[in-house]
């Protein structure tokens, strides 16, 4: 009998005195933080007399020392959730059967979501212009030539039938200036000729979702070779440092 | 029971039909072969209940035909590593694949800045002391591995710096890269690969001390008039975009701290804090100030005054002073710069005088209409 009443105080011990177990609340109708380091708690504390930036929780993140070597992981005057992340709507941009002197298109969208990232960029090159496993090769466009003669760092026009090529032009969020509207392309700089790549999106402002549209064109003459025209294009999305 | 009615003219229809076929049999007469028929009429029921089923859901669950996407998340976005030489760590990389199914690849490649807006140029090949290797039992660098729809995908990255290494900074990119689909036969098409990417800092120093050598290259306004050599005129309500630009000609990267302050003629100041961006070893940097006025850039990522530190926005009315102090940290020079500005409200003011001249001149016309 004397058990069953220890254990019965015990129980109602537990229930009184132990806390509730409750999440740390981090925001408020007036504010709301949020942390890189999701895990615990993160972020900057400060007060008159000092300021503390923390990280707890999460591996290899904020500032720790060892015996010969520190390391700091993430951007220490960022405290987002967002992390750095990089999509592309469609890998397989195909023109189907190209006709001579009737321009195909294709499209696919870039985004880039670098809330915790700072800033970001992403570029492009082309592993080679478009060619057939006979190494027929369709040229990258140099747009309608004269004074509309694009390069792989300047967007022109190229609206003629008549100028044939393979090239892209963009339009969205974050992209060169040189693309004025849907008429404005250039080439991509191409890798086997050891040329560099092409900045296609930056942002130095922080941002949440950012998104463009690369449109692929490729015009033929009536004398190029019949074949399986192929490349790749890389896109490469990096954070800034 | 619904079975039943249903099936009911059915059974009918069937025994109709092999009759026409078979005169000479008769189904009632015949109970074993009644049932055969039966047995074939449920087998077509339960065919056509089967493939109603199917068509209903082929519509109903079945999602819209998409195209291959590829969607990849790196963290940490960036590692800043200050070493001696002979010691190694490890860091752990989290990639996550939320695009459809992938065969990826690690690699290391060092970069270099490409401008001083904080953007960088990866270089084709592997360069530097620093040895990078992958802890994990089941990846390699440079081999690909396989990422399912929304896996996720621990790197374990080790970092060495052999001994008697001369001090002095590496940067390298951990690129995470896809490969491309394979190619469509007979028609022409362009695959896409797309790489993801996060920076490593090193800084390496036997002593513990670095070597930075700070200096500011460009603190300025932009716009505005500009008289003489450097004094500049604004219009009251402008925005007033302000530059500034820092140059580390050291052998390390530093990181700078302090506050751009604007001084008014009444006494009246406001502070602005630099936010702390590394400027890499023997590159310049344009530095960014926060709180800013913000304007519209649109999509054109370099539009005049989304390339700035700071925009000042109000109405301003005489001379500014704008100073800057830049620290780098403790044992380190602390920098400084200034500018001035004027500001008067020459839209008003102009606006006023025109008010004036037309008010005179018609006033001066009715005067003279009236002496006449």
């Amino acid at each position: 009998m004397s058990k069953f009443i220890i254990f019965i105080i015990f129980i109602i011990f537990i229930t009184i005195i132990i806390p509730e177990v409750s999440a740390i609340p981090m925001d408020s109708s007036r504010f709301k933080i949020e942390s890189a380091n999701v895990e615990i708690a993160g972020g900057n504390k400060s007060s008159t007399s000092y300021k503390l930036a923390d990280t707890v929780g999460q591996l290899a993140a904020g500032q720790y020392s060892s015996t010969g070597y520190v390391v700091k992981a993430g951007f220490q005057y960022l405290h987002s959730i967002i992390p750095f992340r990089f999509s592309i709507s469609d890998i397989n941009i195909a023109f189907g059967t190209l006709v001579p002197s009737t321009p195909s298109t294709a499209t696919t969208n870039l985004t880039v979501y670098f809330g915790g990232a700072g800033q970001y960029q992403v570029t492009a090159i082309e592993e080679g212009p478009l060619k057939t496993q006979s190494l027929n090769v369709i040229p990258d466009t140099s747009c309608d030539g004269g004074a509309n003669t694009c390069n792989e760092s300047l967007a022109k026009v190229w609206s003629s039938a008549s100028a044939y090529g393979f090239g892209y032009g963009m339009s969205g969020n974050d992209i060169p200036a040189d693309f004025i509207d849907s008429t404005y392309y250039r080439p991509f700089p191409d890798r086997t000729s050891a040329e560099s790549p092409a900045t296609v999106m930056t942002s130095i402002n922080v941002g949440k979702n950012r998104s463009s549209t690369v449109t692929f064109k490729a015009n033929i003459s009536s004398i190029q070779p019949a074949g399986s025209y192929q490349t790749v294009i890389n896109f490469v999305a990096t954070p800034s440092y | 029971m619904k079975y039943q009615k249903l099936s009911s003219p059915r059974r009918r229809g069937s025994s109709l039909s092999i009759t026409s076929l078979n005169s000479d049999f008769s189904l009632d007469s015949r109970p074993c072969l009644r049932s055969q028929v039966h047995g074939n009429d449920k087998f077509i029921y339960n065919f056509f209940l089967l493939f109603f089923y199917l068509f209903i859901f082929l519509f109903v669950y079945s999602g819209n035909a998409s195209a291959q996407q590829v969607s990849l998340s790196l963290s940490p976005p960036l590692l800043e590593l200050f070493i001696k030489p002979g010691k190694a760590i490890m860091v752990a990389y989290k990639l996550d694949n939320l695009g459809d199914p992938t065969f990826l690849n690690l690699k290391i490649l060092p970069f270099e800045t490409k401008d001083n807006l904080g953007n960088i140029r990866i270089k084709p090949e592997f360069e530097g002391p620093v040895r990078f290797s992958l802890d994990n039992a089941d990846l390699t660098l440079d081999q690909p591995f396989f990422l399912k729809t929304n896996g996720s995908q621990q790197i374990l990255l080790r970092i060495r710096i052999p001994e008697n290494i001369t001090d002095g900074d590496y940067y390298y990119s951990l690129l995470a890269e896809t490969t491309p689909p394979t190619a469509s036969e007979g028609i022409g098409s362009a695959r896409a690969k797309a790489t993801i990417g996060s920076n490593i800092l090193v800084t390496i120093s036997n002593s513990g001390n670095i070597d930075i050598k700070p200096k500011i290259s460009l603190f300025s306004t932009r716009g505005g008039l500009t008289l003489g050599q450097n004094i500049k005129f604004f219009d009251s309500s402008d925005q007033i975009p302000v530059v500034l630009t820092v140059v580390n000609k050291g052998k390390n990267m530093m990181k700078p701290e302090g506050q751009i302050s604007l001084k008014g003629n009444f006494g009246e100041t406001i502070k602005y804090d630099i936010i702390s961006k590394n400027i890499l070893a023997e590159s310049e940097r344009l530095l960014e100030a926060t709180p800013s006025a913000s304007v519209e850039c649109g999509d054109r990522r370099d539009a005049k005054f989304c390339v700035s530190t700071l925009i000042l926005s109000g109405f301003f009315i005489g001379k500014y002073n704008l100073s800057t102090e830049i620290r780098f940290g403790e044992n380190s020079p602390t920098i400084f710069g200034s500018t001035i500005f004027y500001a008067f409200p020459f839209k008003i003011t102009g606006g006023i005088i025109l008010a004036i001249v037309i008010v005179v001149f018609i006033l001066s016309r009715h005067f003279r209409e009236d002496g006449n």
